[in-house]
């Protein structure tokens, strides 16, 4: 077996992995060709009018459903969620996950007989009961009764890079990440002055320990930030996305951008088709996005023929996001005539 | 002052030196303990996580951050800190080789430096100390070596003065500093509490005049509050304390912290060492009039 398809079949999680005996390993279940990943077709499920106060472990749920998962697949499982908290801040909370929606996510998995933690690695604080105090998810989490992994300081493990975009031969993972059977990046959706956007894949980012690759992870970013995010989301086994699409972020994100509110969830087994997505309702082209254009390589499709959508239809919810005039972000955008940006 | 003596006993105690997340000792925690039990006169204490240290110490004088990950490097800063702390409070030279080998390996270790942009509002051509090999310099980082290398008498080394002047330069225009970009895309960014402790911390002693560091020692002030997490209440109060800012109410909302009644789990020994450092008599243990301990460089 190819390496290709080493990495295709053992990460994400395909609802063919799910279906696997005891869903534990997805490795071997046949040779799909790293062209194949990317023209495989891909369920992306869209909800519109979510609140915060509103019945987001449903929407959660059926989303899951829509997308070919249901209950008996997560049963007896461990489950990370992993929330975007890389600078907490109580005045601008538009930049971290809402708590809202990573009690949701546990309710729901919790509900599905799988153990649930919530873990994160913030990536410009090293405080992180800071993090989790000023973001609000500490609380939430204390009153839910969940735990909490401290992913910037917990004993490491190395795996290779099974991305190889970057020269990074591979990356340190911690604990918590190694023992998942799922890890579900939960990202508030962004855009981000660097790549454009941040959403599922970009999240991954906040997997990797501050203690070996600093704060900020400046390792990554000088290995390339397209390529190291596409490595990331390669090597992470067994993904999932759930996005915080209700209150967004848009120009100078992804830390002092402005609010913008969308009152979106998304829910997708491919991290590649679910960002793309994300990408489209915001107004941008994902194929100009430089870690998509990696991800349409390997990890799963780009084209909107090959992205199934459940829910609402990405074209009905789209409202393009300001972006900073820059040119290395404005020629991310799928229309550049007649949008504000800023 | 009874509760004080109880965890200053119980850190000495302490048979691992931890994050909250970890179970094995690391590095760091192991030479905050060490400063912490130092500061507060329990010197044999602090003798066996330093000699942990020791141990640990590779060929090339730089400390990992665990027994088992030999890199990145940084701890060799707050390593180097801790040894020149008790080899002066032992008066002895038992970790002179550790240090003069920790010295050398942090004056030759550099940050990358990069041509100015107009991105970026810091002077990115100063040189300080980086995370990892062969990344940026970045504040905290910075701190630790300029703190470490000041305690082992190299306060005049050109590297440490060029490292204090990017601290200051790493200072938010409003006052307080983040992990060390200042303003991006011409946005200022926010500031957090730890890496200003932590930079006021290492500016203590400097005779800068400039006005971001009295609004940063503002910033501190405003910020201790009994919701405040306890690392970045502790280096707030060890900020305050460096530059003579240090006052009862913080250290009684520190006191409190230690004592954390509230806290949903115990503190760790990171945690710990930390609070019990800032309420040190000698918080701020400046080594900046030391002589150059360990061997001429």
């Amino acid at each position: 077996m190819s390496e290709p398809v080493q990495h295709v079949e053992s990460k994400g999680l395909s609802r063919r992995a799910l279906l696997a005996a005891g869903g534990a390993s997805a490795i071997g279940l046949g040779a799909i060709s790293a062209i194949a990943a990317a023209r495989r077709r891909e369920r992306v499920f869209i909800a519109r009018s979510q609140r915060y106060d509103g019945d987001l472990a449903r929407t959660i749920c059926d989303g899951l459903l829509a997308c070919g998962l249901a209950a008996p697949q997560f049963r007896g499982k461990r489950v990370l969620l992993k929330p975007n908290l890389v600078e907490p801040t109580r005045k601008i909370p538009h930049m971290t996950t809402h708590p809202a929606v990573i009690i949701a996510a546990a309710d729901v998995f919790r509900g599905f007989g799988a153990s649930v933690t919530v873990g994160e690695a913030p990536g410009h604080v090293r405080d992180t009961q800071m993090a989790l105090h000023e973001s609000g998810v500490g609380e939430a989490l204390r009153d839910s009764d969940l735990a909490f992994a401290d992913l910037n300081y917990q004993e490491v493990g190395w795996r290779e890079n099974a991305g190889r975009f970057s020269k990074l031969p591979g990356l340190f993972l911690p604990q918590s990440v190694l023992e998942a059977d799922l890890v579900v990046s939960m990202p508030k959706l962004k855009t981000h002055h660097w790549v454009g956007v941040t959403a599922s894949m970009k999240n991954l980012y906040g997997v990797l320990p501050g203690i070996k690759y600093g704060w900020p992870k400046n390792v990554l970013h000088h290995n390339g930030i397209p390529e190291t995010v596409a490595d990331i989301a390669c090597t992470v086994p067994r993904t999932l996305a759930i996005v915080d699409g209700i209150d967004c972020m848009e120009g100078d994100g992804p830390i002092l951008g402005s609010r913008k509110s969308l009152g979106l969830i998304l829910v997708g087994a491919n991290l590649a088709a679910v960002d793309a997505t994300v990408a489209r309702i915001m107004g941008l082209e994902p194929t100009r996005v430089s870690y998509l254009k990696l991800a349409a390589k390997r990890l799963g499709p780009l084209n909107e023929r090959l992205i199934e959508q459940r829910g609402e239809r990405w074209q009905d919810v789209a409202d393009p996001f300001q972006i900073l005039d820059l040119e290395h972000l404005q020629q991310l955008r799928a229309d550049r005539s007649g949008w504000l940006f800023s | 002052m009874a509760k004080l003596s109880a965890h200053v006993k119980q850190l000495a105690a302490a048979d691992r030196w931890t994050y909250r997340a970890s179970r094995q000792s690391a590095t760091e925690p192991a030479a905050w303990a060490a400063l912490a039990l130092t500061a507060h006169g329990h010197v044999e204490a602090a003798l066996r996580p330093a000699r942990w240290l020791a141990d640990l110490q590779q060929d090339s004088g730089a400390v990992g951050i665990t027994a088992n990950d030999l890199a990145p490097c940084w701890p060799t800063s707050l390593s180097l800190w801790c040894w020149a702390a008790l080899d002066r409070a032992q008066g002895s030279s038992e970790f002179q080789q550790n240090i003069r080998a920790a010295a050398e390996w942090s004056l030759a270790d550099r940050g990358k430096s990069a041509p100015q942009s107009s991105h970026i509002g810091h002077n990115t051509e100063l040189v300080g100390w980086s995370w990892a090999a062969d990344t940026h310099s970045w504040l905290e980082p910075t701190c630790m070596f300029v703190l470490g290398l000041r305690a082992a008498g190299h306060d005049a080394h050109p590297r440490v003065r060029e490292g204090v002047q990017l601290i200051v330069d790493r200072l938010l225009p409003d006052g307080g500093a983040n992990y060390g970009n200042t303003i991006v895309l011409g946005q200022p960014l926010v500031p957090h509490v730890q890496p200003t402790g932590l930079a006021m911390l290492a500016l203590g002693g400097e005779p800068s005049s400039d006005s971001r560091i009295s609004r940063s020692l503002d910033y501190l002030r405003t910020s201790i509050d009994p919701e405040l997490a306890s690392p970045s209440l502790a280096f707030a109060g060890l900020g305050l304390a460096a530059m003579g800012r240090r006052n009862a109410q913080s250290d009684q909302i520190i006191h409190d912290a230690l004592d954390a009644p509230h806290a949903a789990e115990p503190l760790s020994t990171f945690e710990q060492a930390l609070l019990l450092l800032a309420l040190a008599p000698n918080a701020a243990m400046d080594g900046a009039s030391a002589e150059p301990l360990g061997e001429t460089l």
